[in-house]
């Protein structure tokens, strides 16, 4: 409950921080939001269900294609709806997740580092892929992506503003965040616990192992799938890096900054290292991104729990779950 | 045929390379269960000490020489800093030995900058028999992969030290408990293994283009090959080498490196969901 209540309260002040930081910062921060809700996936799939995906930008991007190519209505001129859009990105996403899930799941199935390095090679295939798909803009990616349009019974309102789009994406990342905070700690998050620590025990309960890694693995894709639809309308491209390998390794760095059991300090340590690298890497230069291998290893080594867990943990007075 | 020998040959020279990559890597995996992901850098490094040496008008085998001694330096740096302190929490290793690369690989545009380098060849002469002819580097660096490889081999299958090895490989409780210093073996493979990096990249600098991303382009087939030829045996590297890097080589000159490159870790994944224990068998990790 005092998790929520954390929650609640970094969201509160995620709502005031428009009127502090000005519109450049605006529209900054609703990008990091929709990098939050990329590290919450990946936070879902790893820290709760134990799957090191090391490709999660897979879903992100394929998300974000889906979005652009539905809404420039390159499929269908008549199917540009948002709506659409939104869900065809989510459950292209998804399907794509069950695919791949099921082909490393089943039978006696890839775990652990052998998993982390498939996921690795699939985020480098798509990503060389998709810079050689030129009917989907190759390395140039696809131009042009209108941004969200709202419709309620026949009203409808697009997404210019930075300040309108920075509330709704807030308003999406903490429904996303509320509702899998819900799910998690439901009977299906007890599950999940044991799918990661125990899977033969569960087994032997009578459990359908492969059943729940598959639906986690395909819930994280969706919501990274999310994600990369949201993205795309922001800067109105989708290019091959949204896809691949770099946005992969990011997240990773993200969510091990933050946590990888905790949503919300994975969500954080999003928000704070993009936050971080805008300021620093203007201070550091080229030196920035030396600095960040190393903090990271330091942090890995030092502090496995992450570095913005333990403050947290304080503060939420538990395991934060 | 005439044709044909040549593109054998060149398929066989990164084979070979492949294969050092992937051996390197799995000594230090099947050894302490690390996986290192700053392996690809290391190799990079390598070919870098290449550069370096060329730069400072060192013979080209005088960079070869010093490769693996600097490499394996900065290996036993890595050990005795970083994965040390984490051989028990085998996943944390992927993610700091990550941190390492990204490190690493900035650390060389910081020293040599972003752009790719090129390092001439030290002999330029080939070898001519008849219609036929082939540079003699590359028949050179053939020659010293194998020889690198099969001394690996015999240190690991002939030697007292690769009779420890093993036994830490298996048993590594009772093996500590016999009086084998497993740390000191954990150090000594490390250090045998990121050498093997550092001179592959040395070797196969003059023939391709020195840049500070070109390590993840081995790590990854590096790794493939170690999951496709099955972890357990030595030999396994072998077969997985040769598929992933037979396959890679030969779709990029009969179709193109894009369909090459989707295929082969297409296949790749195929094998190693069908067989996960690879193709030549062994133990997997958990």
């Amino acid at each position: 409950m005092r998790n929520n209540l954390i929650a609640l309260l970094v969201f509160a002040i995620l709502a005031a921080a428009p009127i502090l930081i000005g519109g450049y910062w605006t529209g900054q921060l609703t990008a990091y939001l929709v990098y939050g809700l990329l590290a919450m996936s990946l936070s879902l799939v790893w820290g709760y269900g134990g799957i090191l995906c090391f490709g999660q930008a897979m879903f992100f991007g394929i998300g974000g294609y889906i979005m652009a190519v539905l809404t420039k209505g390159m499929i269908a001129p008549e199917l540009t709806s948002s709506y659409l859009g939104l869900i065809a990105a989510m459950a292209g996403s998804a399907l794509f997740a069950l695919a791949l899930g099921y082909f490393l799941f089943a039978g006696r199935g890839i775990s652990g580092a052998y998993l982390a390095i498939i996921t690795l090679a699939m985020a480098l295939v798509l990503e060389r892929l998709m810079n050689n798909w030129y009917a989907l803009g190759g390395y140039n990616g696809l131009l042009n992506v209108p941004p969200i349009k709202l419709t309620f019974f026949g009203a409808s309102y697009e997404l210019w503003d930075r300040t309108a789009t920075f509330y709704a994406g807030r308003a999406v990342v903490a429904l996303v965040y509320f509702l899998v905070t819900w799910l998690l700690s439901s009977a299906y998050g007890l599950k999940l616990t044991a799918s990661r620590t125990h899977p033969d025990r569960l087994a032997s309960l009578g459990y359908n192992v492969l059943t729940i890694r598959l639906s986690v693995f395909a819930l994280s894709a969706a919501i990274a799938g999310l994600a990369g639809a949201i993205f795309v309308t922001l800067d109105g491209f989708a290019s091959p890096t949204l896809i691949g390998f770099t946005l992969s390794t990011d997240a990773l760095i993200w969510v091990a900054f933050g946590v990888k059991e905790m949503l919300l300090a994975a969500f954080l340590g999003a928000i704070l290292t993009r936050t971080a690298e805008s300021w620093l890497s203007e201070i550091f230069g080229e030196y920035w991104i030396l600095i960040l291998g190393i903090a990271f290893m330091i942090s890995v080594v030092l502090l496995p729990k992450g570095l913005l867990a333990t403050p947290l943990e304080k503060l939420t007075g538990g395991k934060g779950r | 045929m005439s044709e044909l020998i040549p593109i054998i040959l060149d398929v066989s020279s990164y084979i070979l390379i492949l294969v050092l990559v992937a051996l390197g890597l799995m000594i230090v995996f099947g050894m302490m269960g690390v996986i290192n992901m700053a392996h690809g850098e290391l190799f990079m490094i390598g070919a870098y000490v290449t550069v370096a040496a060329q730069g400072a008008g060192l013979p080209l085998m005088a960079g070869v020489l010093l490769a693996p001694v600097v490499v394996g330096f900065l290996g036993l740096l890595i050990e005795a800093a970083l994965v040390r302190h984490i051989y028990l929490r085998p996943l944390d290793t992927i993610l700091a030995t990550w941190g390492l690369s990204i490190a690493l690989k900035q650390l060389v545009v910081l020293t040599f900058g972003p752009e790719s380098h090129s390092v001439t060849l030290p002999i330029d002469g080939s070898l001519e028999i008849g219609a036929f002819s082939y540079p003699l580097y590359r028949l050179l660096l053939m020659a010293t992969s194998i020889l690198l490889i099969g001394g690996t081999f015999w240190l690991f299958t002939r030697t007292d030290f690769g009779l420890m090895a093993r036994a830490v490989i298996a048993r590594p409780d009772t093996a500590a408990s016999l009086g084998i210093d497993t740390r000191r073996m954990y150090r000594w493979s490390f250090v045998i293994g990121t050498a093997l990096a550092g001179l592959a990249g040395a070797l196969v600098a003059p023939i391709i283009s020195v840049d500070p991303q070109m390590g993840l382009g081995y790590l990854v087939p590096g790794f493939l090959s170690i999951l496709v030829g099955g972890a357990g045996p030595l030999a396994g590297v072998l077969v997985g080498g040769a598929v992933v890097g037979g396959v890679n080589n030969l779709l990029a000159i009969w179709i193109s490196p894009v369909a090459a490159l989707i295929t082969v870790y297409i296949i790749a994944i195929l094998i190693i969901r069908l067989k996960p224990e690879g193709i030549m068998g062994g133990r997997r990790a958990k």
